[in-house]
């Protein structure tokens, strides 16, 4: 089966005012279907950069991104937004949610740009939250009277909605203590028991941990496990001789 | 994104920002009251006229005229039809002034010496009774024809007003017609031309001459005809102070007015137009506090799938909404400013019986307007949004 992500050889150059920033340099990653992989990393290390990258929010400077098979870093931001409408589904730190709108609208939103009949979109909804385990009598509530994990909930359930092939969480427990993030985590790993695709960034290995495979991005590059520990001994073994 | 769609995104983004909503639409609100307003009131004043002076208006031909040997007679009429015979009528009429009591009430106002053919010519109608003949102006008959404001003042309301008697002086007159009192004919009185001249006022005059043109005869050519004619008739030389002559038509009348609306007519549009300028700029500004606050917002419908263009339509559709709100605000208002402006119109220049008209045309012209300004002012702000980098609009605090 066709990977879900096939990332080669991708260069992404930032021009600021400094001059270049060179936030990713020749990064290749595949992700198969229903794999649950994590991304971690320290800030400033480019993982923000490859999210967006992966979430279509942005573009390679060089190199190819494959979603589905299909060549994406050439694509125009219209068609850059109906792949997001269709085919990927965003969970944020800090949730995003419309605060004065119900749970249920909440989670219809990508609906309405990915032109789903109305009638069919309270349904999908609804399963959708049902998926998450959000209590029915919550439905109605706005969005701004729930707790964080409840909130992290909808969102789960609103990037779920629309049925995409991948799910892009950037620190999803961030914004939640322990346990309320432990809780969404689980969520998330019930996701993948279901054969949904997930990549998430994180800076924490216990949320890291969660996942299948964990690759590490430093500087702009993507070292596997091996490579980030050999990467950390070389760091402690400068810092020990300083 | 589907128009249904739009919509309901538009209402609970207006709704959930109403009080500011309602106050930045204040601008649009008087700028369409302006023009509400002044389109109502015109046509109100127009209709007003030709209401009340109806099909007769345009053939109307008013004569002054003063004689190097003195005031014109009812005789120098007749001769005047002859010569001029594209008139069917003309008619004299002189002006009094008198004090009218009827036991303890008492009116005071003009009274008009007119032949019957006074009333035909400017269209007055009757609500009760008759108008004297020509046999009651021959004899010089004691009897009034008055009009409904005069009646109720002296008799009170409840009609049945022909048959009582008013004084005038030391005599008595029976009242034999009521007519509606509307418009610029409001508190007038009329008695036979004979009866003013010798009883009310003691002498004989004839203040003004009604012309009233054939059917198809041109009033202004007729006007400059009798112009021509008098002056020729009567050895009238202005310059060396021999008399005078001034024959104007109601079609030049109406032009008059004509011009007079349109410098309020101007006014009003400029008042309008700043107004409506003012109130774009305080929506565009209304809406670029709206993108900032709702930047992250943008920035999420964008990750969702939202294409530049559907944001664009958010945000236009948005102001465009908040206008035409502004706008049905500002037809209401304006049509109760109408009201009030009639209204102060009657009790300060006692111009009476206009009322403000309201067309679908000034309706569908304020509409546009309104619909004008959301898109010019609303661009801008939307633009912007659109145009929002998404990754950047996520990470906005």
């Amino acid at each position: 089966m066709r990977p879900v992500i096939e990332v080669q050889g991708v260069h992404r150059i930032y021009e600021t005012e400094a001059g270049y920033t060179h936030a990713l340099r020749s990064v290749s990653l595949t992700v198969r279907r229903g794999e649950f992989l994590a991304i971690m990393g320290p800030s400033g290390s480019g993982k923000s950069t490859l999210m967006n990258i992966l979430g279509c929010l942005d573009t390679p400077t060089a190199g190819t991104y494959r979603l589905e098979g299909l060549e994406v870093s050439s694509l125009d931001d219209d068609d850059l937004a109906e792949i997001r409408a269709t085919r990927l589904g965003f969970v944020f730190q800090s949730f995003n949610l419309l605060p004065r709108a119900t749970v249920l609208r909440n989670v219809m939103l990508p609906l309405v740009y990915s032109d789903v009949p109305a009638a069919e979109r309270e349904m999908r909804a609804w399963k959708a939250l049902t998926s998450v385990d959000l209590p029915e009598e919550y439905y109605e509530h706005k969005s701004n009277e729930l707790s964080g994990g409840q909130m992290q909930r909808v969102a789960i359930a609103r990037a779920l909605v629309n049925d995409p092939a991948l799910i892009l969480a950037d620190e999803p427990t961030g914004n939640l203590d322990t346990a309320t993030g432990e809780m969404v985590l689980q969520t998330f790993a019930r996701m993948k028991r279901r054969g949904k695709t997930i990549v998430l960034i994180t800076h924490d290995a216990d949320v890291a941990s969660w996942a299948d495979r964990v690759v590490h991005i430093r500087d702009g590059r993507l070292l596997t496990d091996e490579q980030e520990r050999a990467y950390i001994a070389r760091a402690e073994r400068k810092g020990a001789d300083a | 994104m589907k128009a249904t769609d739009l919509f309901r995104e538009t209402g609970s983004a207006l709704d959930s920002n109403r009080g500011r909503s309602l106050l930045t639409v204040l601008g649009i609100v008087i700028g369409i009251a302006a023009v509400i307003a002044m389109t109502a009131l015109i046509d109100g004043i127009k209709y007003a006229l030709v209401g009340q002076l109806g099909l007769n208006r345009a053939r109307l031909v008013y004569i002054q005229c003063w004689t190097p040997y003195g005031s014109v007679s009812t005789a120098d009429l007749d001769r005047w039809q002859q010569a001029l015979p594209d008139y069917e009528y003309l008619t004299g009429a002189s002006y009094g002034w008198g004090d009218m009591t009827a036991g303890t009430r008492s009116s005071s106002g003009q009274i008009m010496g007119t032949y019957p053919e006074f009333f035909d010519a400017m269209g007055i109608k009757l609500v009760e009774g008759r108008i004297y003949t020509d046999r009651e102006v021959d004899r010089g008959s004691l009897v009034i024809v008055i009009d409904e404001t005069i009646a109720k003042t002296l008799f009170g309301e409840g009609g049945a007003y022909v048959g009582r008697t008013v004084k005038i002086g030391s005599n008595e007159y029976s009242v034999i017609g009521v007519t509606e009192a509307s418009g610029m004919t409001s508190n007038s009185s009329y008695m036979p031309f004979t009866t003013l001249n010798t009883r009310v006022n003691g002498y004989e005059s004839m203040d003004q001459i009604l012309g009233y043109a054939r059917d198809g005869v041109d009033a202004d050519a007729l006007a400059e005809q009798t112009t021509a004619y008098l002056t020729s008739t009567y050895d009238i030389d202005e310059e060396q102070g021999n008399g005078y002559v001034y024959v104007y038509t109601m079609a030049s009348i109406t032009r008059q007015l004509d011009s007079t609306m349109m410098s309020f007519q101007l006014l009003m549009t400029s008042v309008a137009s700043i107004s409506l300028v003012v109130g774009g700029i305080g929506i565009m500004n209304m809406m670029l506090t709206n993108v900032t606050e709702r930047i992250r917002e943008i920035g999420l419908r964008k990750a969702l799938g939202a294409r530049s263009s559907d944001i664009t339509k958010q945000f236009l559709l948005e102001s465009v909404t908040l206008c035409i709100a502004g706008g049905i605000i500002g037809i209401l208002a304006g049509y109760g400013g109408a009201w009030a402006l009639a209204g102060a119109a009657s009790n300060f220049a006692g111009i009476e019986g206009v009322a403000p008209i309201i067309t679908a045309n000034s309706v569908m012209l304020a509409t546009g307007i309104c619909v004008g300004i959301g898109i010019i002012f609303g661009y801008y702000p939307a633009r912007r949004a659109a145009k929002l980098d998404p990754v950047e609009s996520l990470r906005y605090q």
